[in-house]
């Protein structure tokens, strides 16, 4: 069956996804790890179709600042990759990578956010490696552009984009834990309707 | 305070004598208030996308076509008088820019521009806009005074 939503999608479906996500995120841990230098576990991925409010409530509010890194995805599959975390992330990376730690994502100059976009590619683009390695597609990614800014706003943009065909976003969810703390993080792995059909058809769900 | 309003993504709220309507983290999406001063009547509407596409889709109040016809036809059913209107509009940014892209997240400005062209259509003049750029906005409208205040994140207040 065809699905037309991200909501049509099944349990046995949805668990596709959340392997992948798991197959990703390890990646994407890995990659992560190997650039802090430490040691980096993920805790048990876990798969959400939801709508805005309720992603939105699963992160924090509207008004919260977080930071957002985003890559297009063009190919086989087309759709955004969005990559969000909070101030704890990103002074975890910056003790590394700069040896300096900031207050608050108000105080960060150029040299912070240039990391910040740096490392949220990275991630993203281990995650899509080692998924479309898995399902055989080939995917271009774009440069990666990032935002710090309100958490209502920046979900909005995949709302916006795919606004004309589902109100819905697809969530894989896996936080880091670095060295025993937990880091929150959320992916956002967001293919438009007939690429997600090309994925689970390459997987054999139909 | 006064009651708040609270409007969501794709969503109208209309009150009139005292309170406040607020919607949160306008990124792409325009908030267009409407204030009739001399009933104190005002509304405040977020668009998400230009135009509906699909004439049986009910939300009606997700596009700029659609919902500023709406809210006009309520706010008049409510005694709005069209003359002594004040609207303004915020939002339509671009959140993330991608270079070698340009057509991608320009939403914003179709939604800005479609929101212009609606109003001057409904016969509104706009008094004031916080369009565009790059960051979010939190809208919202005092409605014993008409006061639109945008907040955004590192910035000052704005007074529209």
């Amino acid at each position: 069956m065809k699905l037309r939503d991200y909501g049509d999608m099944n349990l046995q479906e949805l668990d596709v996804m959340k392997e992948i996500g798991s197959i990703g995120t390890s990646h994407a841990a890995t990659a992560l790890s190997n650039l802090l230098n430490k040691e980096v576990r993920i805790t048990i991925p876990a798969v959400q179709i939801l709508g805005y409010n309720d992603a939105v409530k699963q992160i924090g509010q509207e008004e919260q600042i977080v930071g957002a890194t985003l890559v297009q995805m063009t190919g086989d599959i087309n759709g955004i990759m969005l990559f969000l975390f909070n101030m704890d992330f990103a002074n975890t990376v910056f003790s590394k990578l700069l040896g300096k730690t900031y207050s608050s994502f108000r105080d960060l100059d150029e040299m912070a956010n240039s990391a910040l976009t740096e490392i949220g590619n990275i991630i993203i683009c281990s995650y899509i490696n080692a998924f479309t390695r898995l399902v055989g597609l080939d995917v271009s990614m774009s440069v990666p552009s990032s935002a710090i800014n309100m958490l209502g706003a920046i979900l909005t943009v995949p709302i916006a984009e795919y606004g004309y065909i589902t109100d819905k976003l697809m969530y894989c969810n896996a936080d880091f834990v670095v060295e025993g703390t937990i880091l929150n993080d959320w992916l956002l792995m967001l293919p438009d309707i007939d690429s997600l059909n090309r994925i689970l058809g390459k997987l054999g769900v139909e | 305070m006064d009651r708040q309003l609270k409007v969501g993504i794709g969503d109208m709220k209309l009150t009139r004598g005292a309170g406040e309507i607020i919607t949160y983290a306008l990124g792409s999406c325009v908030g267009i208030t409407f204030y009739d001063p001399y009933i104190k009547l005002g509304a405040l509407l977020h668009v998400l996308l230009p135009e509906r596409q699909n004439p049986d889709d009910p939300n009606i109040y997700k596009y700029a076509d659609t919902g500023i016809h709406e809210t006009v036809r309520k706010l008049t059913a409510f005694g709005f008088v069209k003359s002594r209107a004040i609207v303004k509009v915020a939002g339509g940014a671009k959140m993330f820019e991608i270079s070698g892209n340009a057509t991608f997240g320009n939403i914003g400005d179709r939604n800005a521009a479609m929101v212009k062209k609606k109003l001057a259509e409904e016969g509104f003049r706009i008094s004031a806009e916080d369009l565009g750029a790059n960051y979010a906005r939190t809208m919202s409208i005092d409605i014993a005074t008409g006061e639109v205040i945008v907040r955004t994140f590192g910035r000052p207040e704005k007074h529209l």
